[in-house]
């Protein structure tokens, strides 16, 4: 009787710890969606110049080079899928 | 105490370099430990006075030291520490798609005047126990990009701050609602910017400091008083005051009275035309002592 009560409670606390985790992935979408946009706004603003975008005084560019490995892939990466600006935003939004 | 900082600003060919140098040896005479620094590419300060001057400054008289600067050993030592820097973080092929971009950035424009930024940096740190520093400066265009350099990179910077708070706190709202921590990882790049904000505030307030003396070069001709009058309204736009305008090559019977009506608010010098060729420490000195009243100023 014990071990079956002590199962049910870990399932409810599994369940709950899921649909806990669910909820807050949901919560979060769209931050991270905006989180994201504004990452490639300062990816754009300081490392324009290789993309072929006006960018800030080339030391300010410089400085921050050696730690933005990550934006300065991101930006390469926009720039091939820069033709379907659209489909980046549905397939976020979850618009088929 | 700070020394004081005197630029030597003004069109290319007025005679910067011929004021500043005389200015130079005047202040050393007057037992006040000085250091003329050339930061015109043309480096006339070796015409003048006869002799080589590279980076390392070189005693002219006890109380008097030359130096130039070289603005492609700026930009190749600090292309250099970038460099390094990024293979320090960068994965390897990163790093390597990168190389081929430094191979063109000495050529980048705004280069120039940043190497200049950052000589004047080391200059004003590494000299501090001079009584005076003066700098022959470059024409006009390069000096203006130079003066305005610190304000335009404070722009970009707080807004480039700005736009970094807010992402970091973005993170860290989503950081506490998927792992119920607020404590996210300290932001490398914030911290940076936040540096380089420090740094170019110090630098824009040596500029503007009240031991920092711009010193504007003229002639009397049209073209030369035209460019004066825009120097002057480009830099009260970054909140540069002239403090005094030297009237160089002056002949007998010239007026200046559009020049003293222009310039009411600086102090007035003016060096009259040498009739004889101004070379070597004896042909200033001997111009000094034939020109007592110049350093006098109305």
């Amino acid at each position: 009787m014990l071990t079956s009560i002590k199962w049910l409670k870990n399932r409810i606390v599994g369940f709950w710890k899921i649909a806990d985790e669910v909820a807050r992935y949901k919560a979060v979408e769209t931050i991270e969606y905006e989180l994201g946009e504004l990452d490639n706004i300062f990816g754009i603003l300081v490392l324009g110049a290789f993309i072929g975008i006006p960018s800030p005084p080339i030391q300010i560019t410089m400085v921050l080079l050696p730690d933005m490995e990550k934006e300065f892939k991101l930006i390469l990466e926009k720039v091939q899928t820069a033709h379907d600006p659209l489909g980046d935003l549905f397939s976020v939004l979850g618009i088929d | 105490m700070e020394p004081e900082i005197h630029f030597f600003i003004g069109k290319g060919g007025v005679g910067k370099s011929t004021t500043s140098a005389i200015a130079s040896v005047h202040y050393s005479n007057t037992a006040q430990n000085t250091l003329l620094v050339s930061m015109d590419p043309a480096h006339n300060q070796r015409d003048i006075f006869g002799m080589d001057f590279s980076e390392k400054p070189k005693q002219v008289t006890e109380t008097l030291a030359v130096k130039e600067v070289d603005t492609d050993f700026w930009i190749e030592k600090y292309l250099k520490e970038t460099q390094e820097h990024i293979k320090k973080s960068y994965t390897y092929q990163s790093a390597f798609n990168l190389q081929n971009y430094f191979n063109v950035l000495q050529f980048s424009p705004g280069i120039e005047e940043y190497a200049l930024l950052m000589a004047f940096e080391d200059i004003i740190h590494r000299f501090e126990d001079r009584d005076i520093i003066v700098f022959d400066m470059a024409p006009t265009a390069l000096t203006l990009k130079f003066l305005s350099l610190p304000l335009i990179t404070l722009v970009w910077l707080k807004e480039l701050l700005k736009l970094r708070q807010q992402i970091y706190e973005k993170k860290e709202i989503v950081s506490k609602i998927k792992i119920g921590k607020k404590g996210i990882e300290q932001d490398k790049v914030k911290a940076k910017l936040e540096t380089l904000i420090d740094n170019y505030e110090h630098l824009r307030d040596h500029l503007t400091a009240t031991n920092t003396k711009i010193n504007l070069v003229m002639n009397v001709d049209k073209l030369s008083f035209s460019e004066a009058v825009r120097i002057k309204t480009k830099l009260s736009d970054i909140s540069m005051h002239i403090d005094r305008v030297i009237i160089n090559k002056l002949k007998d019977g010239e007026s200046i009275d559009a020049i003293t009506t222009e310039f009411s608010d600086q102090k007035i010098r003016s060096f009259p035309l040498s009739e004889n060729d101004l070379s070597g420490l004896e042909g200033i000195n001997a111009y000094i002592d034939s020109n007592m009243g110049i350093f006098k100023e109305g």
